[in-house]
C-alpha cells in the first residue's frame, strides 16, 4: 500500500500542477488542439524525476497528499480551461465550497489546540462523525447537490480503500488548500451580496 | 428517482456502509505493556563512568536516544551537522560494547537526500530521533523532518528494524496533522500497548505548544490520537507508565514564569488525561527524560535552572511524581572541566536488563556524553 498511496498522492500533486499551470497560463485563451499538447507536456514535466525527486514530488513535500474535495477542485478547473465548459453546476461547486468552508472552521481552530477537543480525532473511525456525514450526503443527494455526494463518497471509498498514507477521513475531505479556497471565493461573493442587500433596503432621499 | 439519483444514493449505501464496519471493527482500547522489571543491583558499589560518544563528522550534534539490544550493547543515534537545521543534518549512530563501555565510530543513518528519495517529497532538513522497541520485539526509529520553514513545520517518519538496527526499511511518513501533515515532532520514547500497537508522545508547535499520544499500527500508521494537553505552552511529553492503565506524563514549559516542568496524568491507559499542571521543578524551555526505575523509585533527567541550560541533574520521587528529591548532578557551573559551549541538554534515560542506568544528552553541542552508574551510586548523593 505505501507504494500505491505514494503514485496516488503524487498523481494528485500532479493535478494540482497542472490546474495552476492551466488557469495562470490562461490555456482556455489557446486553440483547441494547443491546449491539449500543453496539458500533455505539463503532466510529463511535473511527474519526471529531476534527480531524485520531480516536481509533484516537491509540491507533495509541502502538501502532503491532497483530499477529495481539492483534486475534484482540481480536476473541474483543469476540464474547464480544456474544454471551456463546466464540469460541475455553480450550484454545486458553491455547496461543495460552503462545506469545506463550515468544516475547516470547524476542524482548523480546534486542531491547533485552543482547547482540550480535537476534532481531527474524530477522523479515527468516529461513529459520531460518519452518522454526521451520512446526514451531510443524504441532505447534499436530496436537494441535488451531486458534486457534494460525489466527493464525499469517493472520499470515502478511497479512505476504506486506504489510498493514502494517512488513516484519517479528515484527510481524505479536506486539506487547508480546499479551506483557503472555498473562504477565498465565497467570503468576497458574502460581502458583496450583503452590501446590495443593503443598498437595496436603503431609503431613497 | 431517475438513474441518477438511483446511483447516487447507492454509492452513499455503499460508501457509508464501508465507515460503520470500520468505526465498529476499528481497534480496541489498549492497555500499557506493563515496563519490564530489570535485574536487582548486584553490587552495592557505588558506579559512575562518563564518556563522550566519539564524533568525527559533524561540528554540532544534539538530541540523542539509544536502545539496549539482547546482548546488553547499546545502539545510539543523534542527530548532527555543520549546525541545527542546517541541510547537512544527518542521523548518526553508534554501537557501544556490552553495557556500553566503549562506543564504535559513528556513521550516517539517515541524510536528509536519503529519506527525500525514499519519501518522494522534498525534505529540507532532519530533526529529533527517537528510537524504541513495539510489543513483536521490532525496533523503530523515528525521525523528524521539515519541508518547508522551521522546526513548526515538522513531520514525522519511521523506519523499522528486525535484526536489532543492522539493516532498516526505507523511512515512511506518519500523518497526524491536518494542517498540510506539519508541526508534529517526537522526543520523548514510545511506549507499548497491549494489542501490538506501540503509543508515541508528540507535540505540536504550530501557534499553538500542546502534547499528544498518537497510537500508531504495525504498518507506521497513525490509527488514533489523545491530546495530553492544549494550549501554547507545553511540549515534548515524555510518558512514563507504572501499570496497564496508569502513567505520568512530563513536559517541557514554553509559558510565562515561574517556569516548572508540567505533568498529567492518565488511569485509563492514555485515553485521558487530567489538566497540565506545573511540578516543583524548574525547566528553562528544555526537555526533560524520565524513566520508572526496577523496584519504583521515579528517575528524572531536567536541567536544573529557570534561565538556561547549563546545569542537569537527577532527581528521585517515591511518590510517581508528586514530590522530588534531587539525587545527583551531572553538569553544572561548579562541575569542571566543562563543555566550550556550556549547555547539557535534552537527556535520553533507559534503565537496562542488568540495572544499570544510561543517560545521554547533548554535552555542548559538540558531543553526546553517555554517564552510566548504578543505583548506589544515585542514591548515595545526599
Amino acid at each position: 500500500m505505501t507504494l500505491a498511496s505514494t503514485i496516488f498522492g503524487l498523481l494528485g500533486c500532479g493535478l494540482l500542477c497542472v490546474a495552476v499551470a492551466a488557469s495562470v497560463l490562461r490555456f482556455q485563451a489557446l486553440p483547441v488542439g494547443i491546449r491539449y499538447v500543453l496539458v500533455t507536456a505539463v503532466v510529463v514535466a511535473v511527474l519526471s524525476p529531476i534527480g531524485d525527486l520531480s516536481i509533484a514530488g516537491t509540491v507533495r513535500g509541502v502538501t502532503g497528499d491532497l483530499s477529495v474535495s481539492t483534486l475534484a477542485l482540481a480536476a473541474s478547473a483543469v476540464f474547464a480551461r480544456l474544454t471551456g465548459r463546466t464540469m460541475f453546476e455553480r450550484r454545486e461547486r458553491n455547496a461543495l465550497l460552503g462545506l469545506v468552508a463550515g468544516a475547516a472552521l470547524f476542524l482548523y481552530p480546534f486542531a491547533l489546540g485552543w482547547t482540550p477537543f480535537d476534532p481531527y480525532a474524530l477522523g479515527y473511525g468516529s461513529i459520531a462523525f460518519t452518522t454526521v456525514l451520512l446526514l451531510v450526503s443524504l441532505t447534499a443527494w436530496r436537494a441535488g447537490l451531486n458534486l457534494v455526494v460525489l466527493v464525499i463518497a469517493a472520499a470515502a471509498v478511497a479512505y476504506l480503500g486506504g489510498a493514502y498514507e494517512s488513516r484519517n477521513l479528515w484527510d481524505y475531505l479536506i486539506d487547508p488548500l480546499a479551506a483557503v479556497y472555498a473562504l477565498a471565493v465565497l467570503l468576497p461573493a458574502a460581502v458583496g451580496k450583503l452590501a446590495s442587500q443593503r443598498r437595496q433596503r436603503a431609503p431613497v432621499v | 428517482m431517475n438513474t441518477r439519483e438511483t446511483v447516487s444514493l447507492a454509492a452513499i449505501a455503499l460508501a457509508f456502509a464501508g465507515l460503520y464496519v470500520g468505526a465498529f471493527e476499528g481497534p480496541p482500547a489498549a492497555r500499557f505493556v506493563a515496563p519490564r522489571a530489570a535485574a536487582p543491583a548486584a553490587s552495592s558499589k557505588p558506579r559512575y563512568r562518563p564518556q563522550l560518544l566519539p564524533n568525527s563528522s559533524t561540528l554540532s550534534v544534539h538530541s540523542a536516544t539509544a536502545i539496549e539490544i539482547p546482548d546488553g550493547r547499546l545502539r545510539a543515534f543523534w542527530y548532527g551537522g555543520t549546525r541545527e537545521g542546517a541541510a547537512d543534518v544527518a542521523i548518526y549512530t553508534s554501537l557501544s560494547s556490552p553495557r556500553g563501555e566503549t562506543w564504535e565510530p559513528e556513521r550516517a543513518l539517515v541524510s536528509r537526500e536519503f529519506a527525500q528519495r525514499h519519501l518522494q517529497r522534498y525534505v529540507r532538513k532532519l530533526g529529533n530521533p527517537v528510537v524504541g522497541r513495539d510489543p513483536a520485539g521490532r525496533i523503530w526509529l523515528f525521525f523528524v523532518s521539515v519541508s518547508v520553514g522551521g522546526w513548526a513545520g515538522s513531520a514525522i517518519n519511521a523506519m523499522v528494524s528486525t535484526d536489532e538496527g543492522e539493516t532498516w526499511t526505507p523511512p515512511r511518513r506518519l500523518i497526524s496533522s491536518p494542517f498540510l501533515n506539519i508541526s508534529t515532532l517526537v522526543k520523548g520514547p514510545l511506549l507499548q500497548l497491549s494489542d501490538g500497537t506501540i503509543a508515541l508522545p508528540v507535540y505540536h508547535e504550530m501557534l499553538g505548544k500542546f502534547g499528544e499520544l498518537l497510537r500508531v499500527d504495525a504498518e507506521a500508521r497513525v490509527i488514533g490520537k489523545t491530546r495530553l494537553s492544549w494550549g501554547k505552552s507545553s511540549l515534548q511529553p515524555v510518558i512514563v507508565p507504572r501499570s496497564e492503565t496508569e502513567a505520568v506524563a512530563f513536559m517541557r514549559y514554553a509559558g510565562d514564569p515561574p517556569a516548572r516542568i508540567l505533568v498529567t496524568r492518565t488511569r485509563d491507559a492514555g485515553a485521558h488525561w487530567s489538566e497540565a499542571v506545573k511540578t516543583a521543578l524548574p525547566n528553562p524551555n528544555s526537555a526533560v527524560a524520565s524513566v520508572l526505575l526496577a523496584g519504583g523509585p521515579l528517575l528524572l533527567a531536567f536541567n536544573d535552572a529557570e534561565e538556561d541550560r547549563e546545569s542537569l541533574s537527577l532527581a528521585l520521587s517515591s511518590d510517581f511524581g508528586n514530590s522530588w528529591r534531587v539525587a545527583r548532578s551531572l553538569e553544572g557551573r561548579s562541575l569542571l572541566p566543562g563543555a566550550p559551549v556550556p549547555e547539557y541538554s535534552y537527556p535520553w534515560i533507559m534503565q537496562d536488563r542488568a540495572g544499570d542506568v544510561h543517560v545521554l544528552y547533548t554535552w555542548g553541542r559538540s558531543h553526546i556524553k553517555h554517564v552510566v552508574f548504578n543505583r548506589a551510586w544515585l542514591e548515595g548523593g545526599g
